[in-house]
């Protein structure tokens, strides 16, 4: 999964960045206003993390002053991305704001990275228009908040990009996706990908999972059975 | 006496009381006038009248000779013998002055008349009190009425004085109504023309009161939004460390809670010092300081920290120059100018520190090679907080605002402008002062 954090103090980025990355997301940074619009409105995440005070960033030209302006914009834009509003402003008229102007949760600084990484998972769940916690496909049972996967009942040990990979896949039972597609949900901006990475990952789920588990779409990608 | 009730009383009765004592003097001298010119007339005409009838008729002698009657009416014969005299009267001047007098006989005034005919010299006696008497009384019955007003007046005065008064009892209970949190106007109209100056005053305060508050609580706020970022950095840096599966990764880990430590501990200092360096905080000592050796000193602190990042520091503060201030906080606005510079300046580069005595007031100047600050943004740099997008740094936004905050301390101007050194800069401008001279 891809997430982008929008946050303009250094400390905070930088340790929810390897934070996140520990988890097993992908995770892109920026820190103004201006690169959070530029980046939202040309590339795809499945959730972000959005800081309201921010400076509004070079060329801004005033059009995106700050957060809100930024969720406004995206919202305008009609990007359903899921957005949790990270921020020190904890009055309730700001967190009315927040979430009127689109964000899917509220989360006031500072925060438990435990209960983070619970609302996002939360938040990811919904988006997916899904009540319960468990993926489940085929015998194979992903829970995204243990980051335990089972196949018919007995514990599978996985890396945490193979489960990065499973999980994007079990998300969307019967959905195709790209290499390209996956390798965006598994690396962030900077991070060295090798070539034949996502083949070597599918190779490792069919081997814990049955050769069957993951099916390949030919030339277009692949996919679970629902 | 405090209450303007009771001085008010006083003094009006007091007036009154003059007012009755200069009546009454006044009556009485001029009754007294009257009364002499009166009876000095008819003291002449009887004189005159006896001697025209040549002697007294026995009628005439019974009428004299009454107790009742003021007046005594001697007679003598021209070598001094008494022949007659209306009433037997011991204190009697026994010899005439011929015309108008007035004689003193044992104690006793007496207004005389005589007059000389052939063989006889008459005189007629009157007593002097007789007429102070009668000019007393005058001056009592003129004083009388004004005696009586007097309980009247005061009962008048006490009312007005309490219906007068009542705008300020008003104006006292609403003022005790209020606590700190109810701080808006007091009402001012209707109230009088000698009382309303005193509500405007108070109003003014209350402004002023309620500026200040709002300023501290908005600062408060400010201040705790602002601790929240280095303690949400702490919070993930030590989940950091938990989660850190080997040696490197804690000591990554250990550094970087090291480093947000450090700078919630530097945001914590210039939050103090800027709550010192705002105007109402405790008072310093403003003295004679050598603004050279204050920018000295406090290059000399931030030079280990440019050196660390590749920035040199060059002074020119050849003379002592001196200002009245404080020299704690004066160091505190060099550093933060110095820590700016530094933090915004590219390795390699050099930032220039000048002061300068001149004619117009001491001149601190800070050049830099850094970005600079865009004239728009050159304002709100000023403000408690404000963060430029430029630059990446994570200082604590109060740098500027601390040194604007000393700067106006010392009746001090800061300029932003653009740097021949291609970045910021910075001149602090000191009013000229007349007590010291520069050497």
């Amino acid at each position: 999964m891809r997430l982008l954090i929008v946050e303009d103090d250094r400390m905070i980025g930088e340790s929810l960045q390897r934070a996140l990355r520990l988890e097993g997301y992908a995770v892109d940074w920026v820190r103004d206003a201006a690169a959070a619009d530029g980046t939202l409105a040309s590339e795809r995440f499945d959730l972000v993390l959005l800081d309201l005070g921010l400076p509004s960033g070079a060329g801004a030209g005033g059009r995106v002053a700050d957060g809100l302006d930024v969720l406004r914009a995206a919202r305008a834009r009609h990007d359903a991305t899921p957005v949790i509003v990270l921020t020190a402003r904890d009055a309730r008229g700001d967190r009315v704001a927040g979430l009127d102007a689109g964000a899917d949760d509220y989360l006031v600084k500072p925060f438990e990275l435990d209960e983070l990484n619970a609302r996002i998972r939360a938040v990811v769940r919904r988006h997916a228009g899904r009540a319960e916690p468990l993926l489940s496909a085929s015998g194979v049972t992903l829970d995204p908040a243990a980051r335990r996967v089972t196949r018919n009942g007995i514990a599978v040990a996985l890396s945490a990009r193979e489960f990065a990979v499973l999980e994007a896949l079990m998300a969307k039972p019967g959905a195709v996706l790209s290499r390209t597609q996956l390798e965006d949900r598994l690396y962030g901006w900077g991070e060295e990908i090798e070539s034949n990475a996502i083949s070597v990952y599918i190779h490792q789920l069919r081997r814990k999972l049955g050769s069957e588990f993951i099916r390949n779409a030919r030339g277009v990608g692949y996919f679970v059975e629902p | 006496m405090t209450s303007i009730r009771v001085r008010l009383l006083v003094s009006l009765l007091a007036l009154l009381a003059l007012a009755a004592a200069v009546m009454g003097a006044v009556t009485y001298g001029n009754v007294l006038d009257e009364t002499e010119a009166l009876f000095d007339y008819q003291l002449q005409q009887m004189a005159l009248s006896l001697r025209d009838q040549g002697e007294i008729a026995a009628e005439q002698a019974d009428n004299f000779a009454d107790a009742q009657l003021d007046f005594v009416v001697q007679i003598w014969t021209v070598d001094g013998r008494s022949i007659y005299q209306s009433r037997p009267h011991a204190s009697l001047p026994a010899r005439a002055l011929l015309g108008l007098a007035t004689l003193n006989v044992e104690g006793r005034a007496w207004r005389t008349y005589s007059v000389a005919t052939g063989d006889r010299v008459i005189q007629i006696a009157q007593p002097v009190e007789i007429r102070q008497r009668l000019a007393a009384r005058a001056a009592w019955r003129s004083v009388l009425p004004l005696l009586l007003m007097a309980p009247l007046a005061a009962i008048g005065i006490w009312w007005l004085a309490a219906r007068n008064l009542a705008p300020l009892d008003r104006l006292a209970g609403e003022v005790r109504s209020r606590d700190e949190q109810s701080l808006a106007p007091l009402a001012v109209s209707g109230l009088p023309d000698e009382v309303s100056p005193l509500a405007r005053a108070l109003n003014a305060l209350l402004e002023r009161l309620r500026h200040s508050l709002d300023t501290q609580r908005a600062f408060v706020a400010d201040a705790a939004h602002e601790l929240r970022s280095p303690l949400t950095a702490l919070k993930l840096q030590l989940e950091l460390l938990r989660r850190a599966g080997n040696d490197a990764e804690r000591e990554v880990a250990r550094n970087a809670i090291g480093a947000g430590i450090d700078r919630a501990t530097r945001l914590v200092e210039q939050l103090l010092a800027l709550a010192r360096s705002e105007r109402g905080a405790a008072p310093v000592v403003m003295e004679k300081v050598d603004l050279a050796e204050v920018a000295r000193r406090a290059v000399a602190e931030t030079v280990p920290f440019a050196t660390s990042r590749g920035v040199e520091f060059e002074l020119a503060a050849p003379a002592p120059v001196f200002v009245t201030g404080d020299a704690v906080s004066l160091g505190l606005l060099v550093r933060n100018l110095a820590d700016n510079a530094t933090r915004y300046s590219p390795p390699g580069s050099r930032v220039e520190v000048g002061v300068a005595g001149a004619p117009g007031g001491a001149l601190l100047r800070i050049d830099d090679a850094g970005p600079g600050i865009p004239e728009t943004e050159r304002q709100r740099v000023f403000d408690r907080f404000y963060r430029r997008a430029e630059g990446g740094e994570s200082g604590s936004g109060l740098g500027m605002a601390i040194v604007r905050s000393v700067a106006a301390m010392h009746a001090a101007t800061v300029a932003l402008d653009r740097s021949p050194a291609g970045g910021l800069r910075v001149d602090v401008h000191f009013a000229p002062d007349r007590s010291l001279t520069s050497a």
